[in-house]
C-alpha cells in the first residue's frame, strides 16, 4: 500500500460512487459503527476509519500505559507507538479477538518491555489530580478512617501510589492496572496478556499482598 | 477450601461472578477464618486507594491534537524505514498474526535448526576442500616442515655455497645479497647435524655488544 493511501491522502483510496459527503460527515458516520466495520473499512484502506479507532481507544490506553510508567511523556510516545504498530500489522489482524482486545495486547507488550529496559531509569512525571477527587467518596473515607495517616496529602498520596507501583514487577504492575485502576475483568486481563485467568488471579493475588505491605499506613 | 484459595476468589465473590456451590463455600470459609476476613477488608481497601488513580489524568486539551501527531509521526515513519525494515516487519507481522500464534514456536525453532545444519555444512565443505587442508595443525605443521626442508641448503655447504645458491632457492632475492650484508648473522652447518638432519643456523659473531639489563648507575 502507497503511503498517500495509508495517509489517506488520495490515489487509490475507495470512492464512493455517488457524490462523496464531507469529510467531517462521513467521520461523524463512523462514530457510530462497530469496531469490526472500522477495522474492515481500516484494512481496505480507508485511513478515516482508523482515525475513529484511535479517537476511541487513545484515553484507555493512554490511562492504562501511564499508570504502569508513571511518566506523561513515555506514556504518550508509547500510545503512539500502539496505535502505528497496530495500523501496520492491521492487514494480519484476522479479527479472532476484538480490536480493543488487540490494541491493549500490543500497548501492554510495548510497555512490559520499554519498563525492562529502563528499569534502572525511574523518572516520574505525573499527571495532575483532578479537582473531582476531593469529592470521591472512597476519599472521604479514607480522610476520616482512622488510619495513621488521616491527615494525607493528596500529593503526597499520589507519590506513594505510584511509588508502590513501580515497586511491582512489570507483570504483576499490568495485572494491577488493569484490574483495579481500569476495571478490566480477570478474562479480558487473560486475553491481553495471553495468560490463563488463573495466571492472571495468581498475580493479582501476590501484587495485592506486596502493595499492602508497602502501602499499610494508609489501610 | 483453602485460605489462598478463598483468596483469589473475592474479587468475583464481590462481583457475583461465582457460580451458587462456589460461593456459598468462600462465604462459608470467611465465616470460619477470621485471617480471611481481614485480607478481605485490606483488599477492599487498597482497590479503592488504586482507584483514585483514576483522578491522575492529563489536562483536557492534550488529547486535541493526538490525531494529528499520530499523523505526523506515521508519516516519519514511513519516510525513514528502509525496504529490509519492511521485510522484517512483514515476517513480524507474519508471526504475530493471531493465525500464526501456535506455530510460532515451531517456525523459530526450524530456524535454529536450519541454522546450526546449515553452519555444520559449511564446516564439512571447508574440511573437504583442499585449499582448507592447511587449516589442520597438525598438518600445516608438517607441511611447513617439508617446505622449510626444500629451501634448506644441502649437507656440508659452506657458507660461500649457501650464500651463492641463496638467490635461486629462496622465494625472495636480491641480486646485491651478500654475506656482508647478513649483518651479525652467518649462516653455518652444524657438524652433529650434518646427515642426521637439517643445519641449523647460529650467531657467528656479534658485530654488537649485548644490551646489558643492568640498569646503569648515574654519578653525580
Amino acid at each position: 500500500m502507497k503511503l498517500k493511501e495509508k495517509l489517506g491522502l488520495g490515489g487509490t483510496m475507495p470512492r464512493p460512487t455517488s457524490a462523496p459527503a464531507p469529510v467531517a460527515e462521513r467521520e461523524i458516520d463512523l462514530r457510530h459503527e462497530e469496531d469490526e466495520a472500522l477495522v474492515r473499512r481500516s484494512q481496505r484502506g480507508e485511513s478515516a476509519a482508523f482515525d475513529v479507532l484511535v479517537e476511541r481507544y487513545k484515553e484507555r490506553l493512554y490511562a492504562t500505559v501511564y499508570h504502569m510508567t508513571s511518566n506523561h511523556e513515555d506514556a504518550n510516545d508509547l500510545v503512539q507507538d500502539t496505535f502505528i504498530k497496530a495500523y501496520k500489522s492491521l492487514q494480519s489482524f484476522r479479527g479472532q479477538s476484538s480490536f480493543y482486545t488487540w490494541v491493549y495486547r500490543i500497548a501492554v507488550n510495548r510497555t512490559i518491555n520499554f519498563v525492562k529496559r529502563r528499569k534502572n531509569r525511574n523518572q516520574y512525571s505525573l499527571d495532575d489530580l483532578d479537582s473531582s477527587i476531593q469529592s470521591d467518596p472512597d476519599l472521604v473515607e479514607m480522610q476520616s478512617h482512622a488510619t495513621p495517616r488521616r491527615e494525607v496529602g493528596l500529593n503526597e498520596l499520589q507519590e506513594k501510589l505510584n511509588d508502590a507501583l513501580q515497586k511491582l514487577s512489570e507483570s504483576h504492575r499490568a495485572v494491577v492496572t488493569l484490574h483495579d485502576v481500569q476495571g478490566m475483568t480477570h478474562a479480558d486481563i487473560a486475553k491481553v496478556m495471553s495468560c490463563s485467568e488463573g495466571t492472571v488471579r495468581s498475580r493479582l493475588f501476590y501484587a495485592r499482598q506486596q502493595l499492602q505491605g508497602l502501602l499499610s499506613e494508609y489501610l | 477450601m483453602d485460605c489462598k484459595k478463598t483468596q483469589q476468589l473475592f474479587d468475583d465473590l464481590t462481583h457475583e461472578r461465582l457460580a451458587p456451590v462456589v460461593a456459598a463455600q468462600v462465604r462459608q470459609h470467611l465465616a470460619d477464618c477470621t485471617d480471611c476476613r481481614v485480607v478481605e477488608q485490606r483488599t477492599g481497601r487498597l482497590q479503592r486507594l488504586l482507584a483514585l488513580k483514576r483522578y491522575e489524568r492529563p489536562a483536557p486539551e492534550y488529547f486535541d491534537n493526538f490525531l494529528s501527531e499520530f499523523h505526523g509521526r506515521l508519516l516519519t515513519e514511513a519516510r525513514r524505514i528502509g525496504w529490509w525494515e519492511r521485510a522484517l516487519g512483514r515476517v513480524d507481522d507474519f508471526l504475530a498474526a493471531e493465525s500464526m500464534r501456535v506455530w510460532r514456536y515451531s517456525f523459530t525453532s526450524a530456524l535454529g535448526v536450519a541454522a546450526v545444519v546449515g553452519l555444520a555444512w559449511m564446516g564439512l565443505l571447508q574440511s573437504t576442500d583442499p585449499s582448507f587442508v592447511a587449516i589442520d595443525p597438525a598438518v600445516a605443521a608438517s607441511s611447513s616442515l617439508a617446505d622449510a626442508d626444500a629451501m634448506l641448503p644441502p649437507p656440508h655447504s659452506t657458507p660461500s655455497t649457501i650464500v651463492a645458491s641463496l638467490p635461486s632457492r629462496l622465494p625472495v632475492a636480491s641480486a646485491d645479497y651478500q654475506p656482508a650484508s647478513m649483518g651479525n648473522v652467518v649462516l653455518v652447518s652444524t657438524s652433529a647435524h650434518a646427515d642426521s638432519s637439517a643445519p641449523r643456523y647460529v650467531l657467528d659473531h656479534l658485530s654488537v655488544a649485548p644490551a646489558s639489563y643492568d640498569v646503569p648507575s648515574v654519578h653525580f
